[in-house]
């Protein structure tokens, strides 16, 4: 996940309207360019944790607390190799005529227009600010409630869907306040336990201004320049 | 035949029936724990699913998750093992309605042999003789106390369900009988999730010796003769041998035909065994039955060279067994050794952790079963076993020289392991003789073993 913070913005006040849209522009670019990057590098490296400072612009990196973190490169590769066994078994799922899954059709509501590709990491950890992913709590099918839809506004321990295991529904539930993001299952879709089902993105405000360099979003992220702003 | 089988089980075993599938030509689909994710049987499965959280309960132990796993991939079976589901009549009940098909006996099987007493009495009306027993369950302290008079002391205090020595006692004075009852309660309860327990008549020098059947679906049963399993810490099998060191051939084929005569007759079906007692005259007496593939199973293939898994996975899809009592042959002589996690320098104190380096033995006639690889992390949720080494030579003689070889060549770096209570078995008389019986490595302490063994 992605955390953005400042350092400073004491300065936030003295600045012009013009200064404030070029730092927004900085980050929009840096959210483009930069952030991707770094979420490609934290996915290599098997990092739990990476963080990059150009000036005043700090940008850390983190895997989601529920998410399975990596320890080295081999484990990356296995959790790969799981996703598409992962695949494979909803392949054989959809050929399967068996009576007893009824809970096949998605019943709940789609996910929003907002929904990522759900094959895409790269969309699925850039595209949201610092958030949390709320994971499947049983091996089952799943289905996704009202409030998957993205763009809803949740608190943490909101209902976004179930997991039918074996006719039993098993809650989906939020596991932080803020706003559904991407969908990462679709409803009827087989689900393992602890899979990673609805992103919830942190509600913060983009700050308001501060002393972003718009250097910041062309920083070769790989190489990091010395840290000038370093308290 | 199946087409697809999901493996509710992990370790070695879960290794054990992949391999199976896999000469059968059947897809395996592996249902794991969190704490799992990391384990062979996960890496090799053609599929693997989580099934729960590192707690049996919420997983292996969890049949709705685990028929749920099934449904969702697609399977048409599923094999259980040993331990966790493997003898859930319940279980086979709910995987039947599915219209899943449970590999082990069928739930109305399971249910009948459930009760151990119920099963001592059948078995008793079908001509075996039966160890001497409560009636019943203990329903408390002073029933206990009477059926244990009317029994005679000494007496094994056993849970009704479940096995591996967990809540079981023996007990020479209604005084120890009083102290411990409450302790065998919670560790059953603990266990198994029912604290039921029963008294047997305990024999002392006794032998521990079970017979394997197979019966198909058409009441068709042969044996496969039997293992020797009198090697135990505190009632729990560590060296598994066949054949027998404790009965001449004569009497080892009679007891194998009454105990396949009478698990047809009283209705068995699928893979089987059927302990026994061995008294030092010789005589016998049934005590249970275990309705599942059992941990010393490799020791019956290599005398036998017939593949008891996939048997089962056959005879469970309907086929028929297919071989008659006369086409098993037994060649040789094996002996399994269970490789713990344990350390016998710390009163084998279980452990986990990661196993730093992990070469396994070979040579002819050494098989090594085990899910362990250098760098696994050996998880802390689950039974001790790390794997199983089974030797067979043409005579016990050789087969013992070989295992000498094996436990040398074995490395297990970075866990405590019991191998060296294994090496030192196999320079202990007792042992080397052919007349140990159960109580071998209690009697003298599992410390003072080593010791003596160290000083030879």
């Amino acid at each position: 996940m992605v955390e953005r913070d400042r350092d400073r913005d004491t300065a936030a006040t003295e600045r012009t309207a013009a200064e404030r849209a070029a730092d927004h522009a900085a980050l929009a670019r840096s959210m483009d360019q930069l952030v991707p990057t770094l979420i490609e590098k934290l996915g290599t490296t098997g990092l739990a944790e990476l963080e990059v400072r150009e000036d005043s612009l700090r940008i850390r990196l983190r895997r989601p607390a529920g998410a399975p973190i990596a320890h080295d490169p081999r484990a990356a590769d296995r959790a790969t190799d799981r996703a598409h066994r992962t695949e494979r078994s909803r392949g054989a799922l959809g050929g399967s005529p068996s009576p007893h899954q009824p809970g096949m059709t998605p019943v709940g509501p789609g996910p929003g227009p907002g929904r990522e590709p759900r094959e895409s990491r790269e969309v699925r950890t850039s595209d949201i600010g610092h958030g949390a992913i709320a994971t499947s709590p049983a091996v089952g099918i799943y289905h996704p409630g009202p409030a998957a839809r993205a763009g809803t506004r949740v608190r943490a321990g909101d209902r976004l869907g179930t997991v039918d295991m074996l006719g039993v529904p098993q809650e989906v539930v939020a596991p932080t306040d803020g706003v559904v993001g991407a969908s990462l299952a679709e409803g009827g879709d087989a689900v393992e336990y602890g899979q990673e089902l609805v992103v919830i993105e942190f509600v913060t405000a983009v700050p308001a201004s501060a002393t972003t360099s718009p250097a910041a979003t062309t920083a070769p992220a790989a190489t990091p320049p010395p840290a000038s702003t370093e308290p | 035949m199946f087409r697809k089988i999901l493996i509710a089980n992990r370790g070695e075993i879960a290794l054990r029936i992949l391999r199976a599938c896999r000469v059968l030509g059947i897809e395996a689909v592996v249902a794991y724990s969190e704490a799992d994710r990391d384990s062979l049987a996960v890496q090799l499965a053609d599929e693997a699913i989580c099934i729960g959280p590192a707690d049996a309960k919420r997983s292996y132990l969890s049949a709705p998750a685990v028929i749920s796993a099934a449904m969702i991939t697609g399977c048409d079976a599923i094999h259980p093992g040993y331990g966790f589901l493997s003898e859930d009549d319940g279980f086979a009940e709910v995987v039947a309605a599915h219209g899943l098909t449970f590999i082990g006996p069928p739930a109305g099987v399971l249910e009948r042999f459930a009760s151990k007493a119920g099963t001592r009495e059948l078995f008793a009306g079908h001509g075996l003789p039966t160890i001497p027993g409560s009636e019943g369950m203990l329903r408390d302290e002073m029933h206990a106390l009477g059926e244990a008079e009317r029994i005679g002391y000494p007496v094994l205090i056993k849970p009704s369900a479940g096995g591996g020595g967990k809540g079981m006692r023996m007990v020479r004075t209604p005084r120890e009988l009083e102290g411990v009852l409450r302790v065998c309660r919670s560790e059953a309860k603990a266990a198994f999730g029912d604290d039921s327990l029963y008294l047997e008549k305990w024999l002392d020098e006794n032998r521990h010796v079970e017979i394997q059947v197979v019966v198909d679906k058409y009441g068709h049963g042969v044996h496969l003769g039997e293992r020797d399993c009198s090697v135990q810490r505190r009632h729990q099998k560590i060296i598994e041998e066949a054949p027998t060191p404790a009965l001449p051939p004569s009497s080892r084929t009679e007891l194998a035909e009454r105990a396949i005569k009478a698990a047809v007759a009283a209705g068995y079906e699928n893979l089987g065994t059927l302990e026994f007692l061995v008294d030092a005259s010789g005589a016998f007496y049934f005590i249970e039955i275990n309705c599942r593939i059992q941990v010393e199973h490799p020791v019956t293939e290599m005398l036998t060279g017939i593949d008891m898994v996939a048997t089962q996975i056959r005879i469970a899809a309907g086929e028929p067994l297919g071989f008659s009592q006369p086409d098993v042959t037994f060649t040789g002589h094996a002996i399994e050794f269970r490789i713990n996690a344990e350390d016998p320098t710390n009163d084998f104190r279980p452990g986990a952790g990661v196993v730093e380096r992990y070469h396994a033995p070979g040579g002819p006639g050494v098989r090594m079963d085990s899910h362990l690889y250098s760098g696994y992390d050996v998880p802390p949720f689950y039974d001790s076993l790390l794997g199983k080494l089974v030797v067979w030579g043409p005579d016990r003689t050789t087969a013992i020289a070989r295992s000498r070889v094996a436990l040398d060549e074995l490395v297990v770096d970075g866990l405590a392991t019991n191998i060296a209570i294994h090496q030192a078995m196999l320079l202990n008389e007792t042992f080397l003789g052919g007349r140990m019986t159960t109580n071998l490595l209690d009697r003298v302490g599992s410390a003072a073993f080593l010791a003596a063994a160290a000083r030879t």
